[in-house]
């Protein structure tokens, strides 16, 4: 068992050292302050809908949260299709090419531009849309963390309510809500009930 | 009878302990919580270990799948309304199970591992095996990687697949999408208050933006989410029983499941870790594998003829915890609040001990994968006033 003797173990835990230094409260102060969070996109299974808007331009015109990943498109004939796992593949090993050589609009300055007035590529679209994290994991940072990517994909949407209801039905809510119908105030009266400092080990098992 | 061995050390101060944010290093009655040795491990029972909890992971899984293909919640004691939560946290990988402590008997000395149970909801101890436990070697002199003690390292790894889903922790910072990670506990237990802490520590040293909050100033919406002062929060730990919940807030039990079918926020460790945690799932893995290596005898009748011990589906802390001899009188038993549950009925087994018969039961956390483990000591039954004694790895 390899981690068992693994030499100066805390040395390469940053976290663990600090806390062995300062104590957990002196490191929740530092982290507080420290704490910062990327804006990336998360890889969670989408329903898609994918629509040419002109021949060969493609914007996202739905998407939901789904059990396992689906995309649909619909032509410019009206007519719809499933795409299968083999195309899905096949369009975005194409577009992992662009994007490593840089000619693929998702990671362009330009993009965002480009993805608003004409629309994108399929490839790009695919990419561009909640399923994109999932298909195109293996891309890994050289897509998500590029800055253009995010301009580029939310222009990628048909309209922008596409874009915000999509967000929103995937858990994230901009600001705060002001609705009434939140309840709290749980476990007020049953949690000081005889504790001190002292250990309570109750959950333990 | 196996035997266990000890490494004499000097406990570290309470004043460390204390800066440290370790609280509870005396027990109620004025002793040290943490003891003065330390238990000598072979590394062979330390990787012994470490397959005995991936392997009683695999089957507590399997079981899981059983329970709810067979509808079973009511015979391992769900509350009703906690199923539907039970159910909806089971069938999608969101819901990753951050961690949980196995219990165990034997492992040392050639005694065959047996899992007593498993704390997969709410476990505690974490502060001491994780942190304190190391400190002792390093404050004693002793070789620092001599210890199975990864629990740390593998919880800040784990916590990064709440957001990759699957075993590589690489994509962690581009998937990442800022969603906010709140931490709870019940206000009064320096304990459960600390413990929760850490764990927050830790998911903010993985990336996460992360925030802490006492469970009364925690707002429920079943349509917008989870809030604390107005901010909404996507993720949330609560160190609280999932049927303390049912029982004590069912309102909360409500909102929680129309929250979480709204796709509004996670809750951690995810409902479904409360099937592992009734002890009726003990009786299930036997009937699933029975005669298994790391498993005790356990029906939900008397084992006729054996002395075995009973205990309540939902007991904590040893409490309601009865020994019955083979013609089943109680031999000896403890008190408590968990005498309502229905009650299954486990093999006795006898526990390794010291040369002063204190007995000695290892405490092994799971974290995706088996990453550490720390011992209780104590006497027939361990319960509220054992000990925490760390171990050592010779040979």
């Amino acid at each position: 068992m390899s981690y068992l003797k693994k030499v100066g173990r805390y040395g390469g835990s940053v976290g663990l050292g600090a806390l062995l230094a300062v104590g957990l409260a002196g490191c929740q102060q530092r982290s507080d302050e420290g704490a910062t969070a990327s804006s990336v996109q998360r890889a969670q299974p989408a329903f898609v809908v994918i629509e040419e808007v002109a021949k060969g331009r493609y914007k996202i015109a739905e998407e939901f949260p789904a059990k396992e990943t689906r995309i649909v498109l619909k032509k410019l004939d009206g007519t719809e299709k499933v795409m299968t796992k083999e195309e899905l593949d096949y369009l975005i090993k194409k577009e992992a090419a662009k994007i490593e050589d840089g000619t693929s609009n998702l990671v362009k300055p330009e993009g965002a531009q480009v993805a608003s007035q004409g629309g994108m590529g399929i490839g790009e679209a695919i990419l561009a849309s909640a399923a994109g994290a999932v298909l195109g994991s293996w891309i890994g940072s050289k897509l998500f963390g590029n800055p253009n990517y995010q301009s580029a994909r939310k222009a990628t949407y048909k309209n922008p309510s596409t874009y915000s209801r999509s967000v929103n039905s995937f858990g994230k809510k901009g600001a705060s809500s002001t609705s009434s119908s939140k309840r709290g105030g749980f476990y007020r009266s049953s949690g000081s009930g005889g504790r001190s400092s002292a250990r309570s080990g109750f959950y333990g098992g | 009878m196996s035997m266990v061995e000890l490494l004499k050390i000097t406990p570290p101060d309470s004043a460390y302990l204390e800066k440290l944010g370790f609280l509870w290093h005396t027990d109620s009655d004025g002793t040290p919580y943490l003891t003065d040795t330390l238990v000598k491990v072979t590394e062979s029972e330390a990787e012994a270990f470490y397959e005995a909890g991936n392997e009683l992971y695999d089957m507590f899984v399997e079981a899981g799948e059983y329970v709810i293909e067979n509808n079973l919640f009511h015979e391992i004691g769900i509350p009703f309304n906690l199923v539907d939560m039970v159910r909806e946290s089971w069938e999608n990988d969101v819901h990753w199970h951050i961690y949980g402590r196995f219990d165990l008997a034997g492992g040392i000395d050639g005694e065959p591992i047996k899992l007593l149970e498993f704390n997969a909801d709410t476990p505690t101890a974490l502060f001491e095996s994780s942190i304190v436990q190391w400190a002792a070697l390093r404050n004693n002199g002793l070789d620092e990687s001599a210890q199975f003690n990864m629990i740390y390292e593998k919880l800040e790894e784990n916590f990064k697949r709440l957001v990759t889903l699957e075993e590589s922790v690489e994509n962690f910072d581009s998937l990442y999408e800022g969603w906010k990670f709140l931490f709870s506990s019940v206000r009064g237990s320096a304990e459960e208050e600390n413990t929760v802490k850490l764990l927050e520590y830790i998911a903010s040293n993985a990336g996460f933006d992360t925030e802490f909050a006492f469970v009364d100033e925690v707002e429920f919406d079943p349509a917008e989410g989870i809030f604390h002062d107005d901010e909404n929060f996507e993720l949330w730990f609560k160190l609280i029983p999932w049927e303390s919940i049912a029982l004590d807030e069912p309102d909360l039990a409500m909102l929680l499941t129309s929250i979480v079918k709204n796709h509004k926020a996670i809750v951690f460790n995810p409902a479904y870790t409360l099937m592992f945690q009734s002890k009726a799932m003990l009786k299930i893995l036997w009937d699933l594998y029975p005669g298994h290596p790391l498993l005790l005898e356990t029906s939900f009748d008397r084992l006729d003829g054996k002395k075995c011990v009973s205990k309540p589906l939902f007991g904590r802390e040893g409490g309601n915890v009865d020994i019955l001899d083979a013609n089943g009188e109680r031999i000896v038993g403890n008190g408590g609040e968990y005498g309502e549950y229905p009650r299954i009925y486990q093999e006795y087994v006898e526990l390794p001990r010291d040369m002063q018969g204190h007995k000695y039961q290892a405490g092994l956390f799971f974290a995706y994968e088996s990453c550490g483990i720390g011992f209780r000591r104590g006497g027939e039954i361990m319960d509220n006033m054992s000990k925490f004694c760390g171990h050592i790895i010779e040979g």
